[in-house]
């Protein structure tokens, strides 16, 4: 082989070792920089992240952490398949979902801060929101359309509301559980059975994949109402839009979204646990305002946020309830 | 042609064992996988599937729709092609059809969706400028109107291409030799035509039926296969075997329809000249064919005009106001703005290794006598034949567990492998039409085989070079479907967040991201046109 082949060789090899290179900067990006970032997933809503978002910002996190939204079936997916691999080091979710996913993976750690929360909670999660369902409607809509304001979920299975309501759907969203919990504690599984079949028939095409869903179509004037967070209509009829929430004679159920800590052995682990500290101590201050229900000591809430029709859940929650009310609803949408 | 060399197998090998982990190995375990039951393997995952009422459902609806979509997009596509090169339509209008019809290509399929339901919605702007809905968008309608605008660029450009080898002469001795309208359409466009039509009809199909970004954006409550396969892996209960039986299933049709492809090609007429000649004068066609053509533009670009109104007033469709304020909140929103980056990361490295790959590829098959040369032009037809969806899901099972999980890597290469297929072909038809004896010349001359390649080859397949980097950034920057499944909270790309957003129905960030991605693609590809022409002219 001649000279010259030779430093060819080591041209053609230098461009593959470049784009090795190029590569490599690709997971370098992983490797050095962001290795001390803590990924938080959450399944709450956007002004609940942002709240904590503040906090974090506030208490000089601001670069530390990386936000990630998904829904609460792609969440809790993620959690039940993956354990203590998630990506995540921390993570906001549906109360249910936390605690069977410890059942199964024994994947957080216990909290080491002290929390004063007016309930009893176990040590590795505790609440950072409570969310109340509610019905809310598009008052132009309703003008528009010569429709009566609604007062019970029942009221929306009324033909004349065809195509003109959203809701949320209870195979992807904590709050469809919301609507489906409401039907069975007050009509029972037989009459709930005709009221469930009726509202998805009204609803067609509206049934959205996320909680926040109904409200955004209710705004938009795509529906003229929609079962959803009550907190957010109370919001938007503040902002001056053309809507108004009624609290439906089935009741207005609440869950409860925590905060817990993945168990993984890094420093990102205290980072972590020190920025669930904040979320309680710094967030919750401007997520009651969102979500007004007192979990913690010296909590209070004004009246216009005290849900006319409050109710508990009769049975403990768990993903298996829950798999059985999906089911129910698979049955009879 | 040159004896085969070290230097040619230091370059095959490599490349050959990138296909082999990213592209046969994953779809190898892909297949294990979708056999893998609690005892042993069998193929009880497909019989569970193919009981899934959901799921038999959502395979005839993810066939009738693309079926009726690819019919349509057929023949619009057709009348555009026919409409340039077969008329006496006003030149300048020609060519703003020729390139308005590509802009969809530049924008990712998710971002379709939100600009149909802010189009033809309850509140939309075209519902607002007729005063009344046109029709239910949910579902079918909304679906169908997103798959044509998708897929209306591709075949355009199939048939456009193959109307540059029509001898338009026998148009008019067709006429001359008193043949009716008719009769001297079908058989001096149509019959030469056949081939290609049946092409593109097979490609708009394959393409809506693997597309995940226009059902996940608008499909409401109509299942399709894409949706279902993502709730399988991503949803409440995820379940490994049988979204890998799904993904199978979505292998079957596109690769049945490859087949048909390949043996279509045989109906495709050659002739032996083709004589440049101007069409006969006849007001009549053109006037009619060219408003046809206007419409069908306009109605492309009245679908995206939205998204470029909505973002610059303050609260669309309540508050028209105009404001600035969603740019500037995405601009000083660190999140988003990183999601950029990540983006260009992503599409710049694509762009350049992918180039190197395809190309290096191309010139072994091509100009060497390298054995086993041929394997690329079958790794070419897989990665043609397989899914981005598909693609990525196997990557996810079989690199879950490796140190590629969630990191830049794994996306370019799956983009890389996704998009392989034409970059690959460009690269094959310029280099095959250069002389076959420069490098046997310049080595008598004394220059070494990649000295060769650098200072003749290279250079005379300049343009193309161009032109594979600019498909691959462009591709890269818009794909959604391979990548779904492999991005993480810190991987994030643009089109990815887009459906994040999409779960809070932030249709301000939505759109001003699309327009983000829009001028990167169209700045990408205007360069690319400069740079050909530059160089086309100083030959």
């Amino acid at each position: 082989m001649s000279k010259r082949i030779k430093g060819f060789k080591g041209i053609m090899l230098s461009i593959v070792a470049l784009s090795l290179v190029f590569t490599l900067a690709g997971c370098g990006n992983k490797a050095s920089g962001d290795a001390s970032k803590v990924v938080i997933l959450t399944n709450a809503d956007e002004e609940a992240v942002a709240s904590m978002e503040t906090a974090l910002k506030g208490a000089g996190y601001e670069g530390q952490y990386i936000f990630q939204s998904l829904g609460t079936s792609e969440l809790g997916g993620k959690l039940m398949a993956e354990g203590d691999k998630i990506e995540a080091n921390l993570i906001t979710m549906s109360s249910y979902f936390v605690e069977s996913a410890q059942e199964k993976h024994d994947m957080f750690k216990d909290l080491s801060f002290t929390t004063n929360a007016l309930d009893s909670y176990p040590a590795y999660y505790t609440p950072i929101l409570a969310n109340t369902g509610a019905i809310f409607v598009n008052t132009a809509v309703l003008k528009d359309k010569g429709l009566a304001m609604p007062t019970s979920i029942k009221d929306l299975t009324k033909p004349e509301f065809k195509g003109l309501v959203s809701v949320p759907n209870i195979m992807d969203s904590s709050t469809g559980w919301l609507l489906v919990q409401a039907i069975i504690s007050q009509y029972g599984e037989e009459e709930g059975k005709t009221v469930l079949h009726d509202l998805v028939a009204n609803v067609g095409p509206h049934l959205e994949s996320s909680g926040s869903g109904p409200i955004k179509k209710v705004k938009a004037g795509e529906v003229a109402a929609g079962f959803g967070l009550r907190h957010q209509a109370v919001l938007a009829k503040e902002e001056g839009a053309p809507i108004d929430y009624v609290d439906p004679t089935e009741g207005n159920f609440s869950l409860t979204e925590s905060v817990a800590v993945v168990k993984k052995d890094d420093a990102t682990t205290e980072l972590a646990m020190k920025m669930a500290e904040t979320i309680i101590k710094d967030a919750r201050k401007d997520l009651i305002t969102n979500y007004p229900v007192a979990l913690y000591k010296d909590e209070t809430v004004s009246d216009i946020h005290k849900p006319a029709h409050s109710m508990k859940f009769v049975k403990p929650l768990t993903v298996e309830l829950l798999e059985q009310h999906q089911q129910f609803f698979k049955e009879n949408k | 042609m040159p004896k085969a060399k070290p230097e040619m197998r230091i370059i095959f090998i490599p490349i050959v064992l990138l296909f082999i982990v990213f592209l046969i190995l994953p779809l190898a375990v892909l297949f294990i996988r979708s056999f893998e039951t609690g005892q042993g393997y069998s193929v009880s995952n497909y019989l569970t599937i193919l009981a899934d009422q959901e799921i038999r459902e959502s395979i005839g609806n993810s066939m009738k729709v693309s079926g009726v979509t690819a019919l349509i997009t057929t023949v619009l596509a057709f009348i555009l092609a026919y409409s340039i090169h077969c008329t006496r339509i006003y030149r300048p209008l020609k060519s703003i059809i020729r390139t308005g019809i590509l802009i969809p290509m530049l924008l990712p399929t998710i971002t379709y969706g939100f600009a149909i339901m802010y189009s033809f919605g309850n509140q939309g702007l075209i519902t607002k400028i007729f005063g009344r809905n046109l029709f239910e968008i949910y579902g079918f309608n909304g679906l169908l109107i997103g798959y044509v605008i998708y897929t209306l660029p591709s075949a355009f450009l199939l048939i456009h291409n193959s109307f540059k080898y029509i001898d338009k002469k026998f148009i008019v001795v067709s006429k001359l030799m008193g043949d009716g309208t008719l009769r001297s359409f079908m058989n001096t466009i149509v019959r030469p035509l056949w081939g290609t039509l049946g092409g593109a009809f097979v490609l708009s199909f394959i393409l809506s039926f693997t597309d995940f970004g226009i059902p996940a954006s608008v499909g409401g409550t109509y299942n399709v296969v894409a949706t279902q396969l993502y709730q399988v892996m991503l949803g409440a209960i995820p379940d490994f075997n049988n979204g890998a039986v799904i993904a199978v299933l979505m292998l079957i049709p596109a690769a049945f329809g490859v087949v048909l492809l390949t043996y279509l090609e045989k109906f495709n007429f050659h002739y032996d000249k083709v004589t440049e000649i101007e069409m006969i004068r006849n007001k009549g066609r053109d006037s009619v064919l060219g408003l046809i053509s206007s419409v069908i533009l306009i109605g492309l670009l009245a679908v995206f005009a939205v998204m470029f109104v909505a973002p610059l007033m303050i609260g669309y469709p309540y508050d028209l106001t105009f404001t600035f304020k969603h740019f500037v909140d995405v601009f000083q929103s660190s999140d988003l703005i990183n999601v950029y980056k990540n983006s260009l990361l992503v599409a710049g490295l694509t762009a350049i290794v992918g180039t190197i790959v395809a190309y290096a590829a191309a010139i072994i098959n091509v100009r060497t006598p390298v054995k086993g040369k041929a394997t690329f032009d079958i790794l070419s037809m897989v990665t043609n034949t397989v899914p981005g969806m598909v693609l990525g899901l196997s990557y996810l099972l079989l690199f879950n567990n490796s140190s590629l999980k969630g990191t830049f890597t794994i996306l370019v290469l799956c983009t890389l492998v996704h998009y392989f297929t034409t970059p690959y072909l460009m690269a094959k038809n310029s280099l095959a039409k250069m002389n076959p004896s420069w490098e046997t010349t310049a080595e008598l001359l004394g220059d070494s085989w990649l000295q060769t390649i650098r200072r003749v080859i290279l250079p005379n397949s300049a343009s193309t070079v161009i032109e594979m980097v600019s498909y691959y950034f462009i591709n890269a920057m818009v794909t959604i479907s391979g990548i779904i499944f492999l991005v993480t909270a810190q991987t994030s790309v643009v089109a990815s967040k887009i459906k994040e957003l999409q779960h809070f129905a932030k249709f301000n960030e939505v759109f001003v991201l699309s327009i983000l991605i829009f001028c990167t693609n169209l700045i990408i590809k205007l360069l690319g046109d400069y740079l050909q022409k530059r160089q086309s002219n100083s030959r």
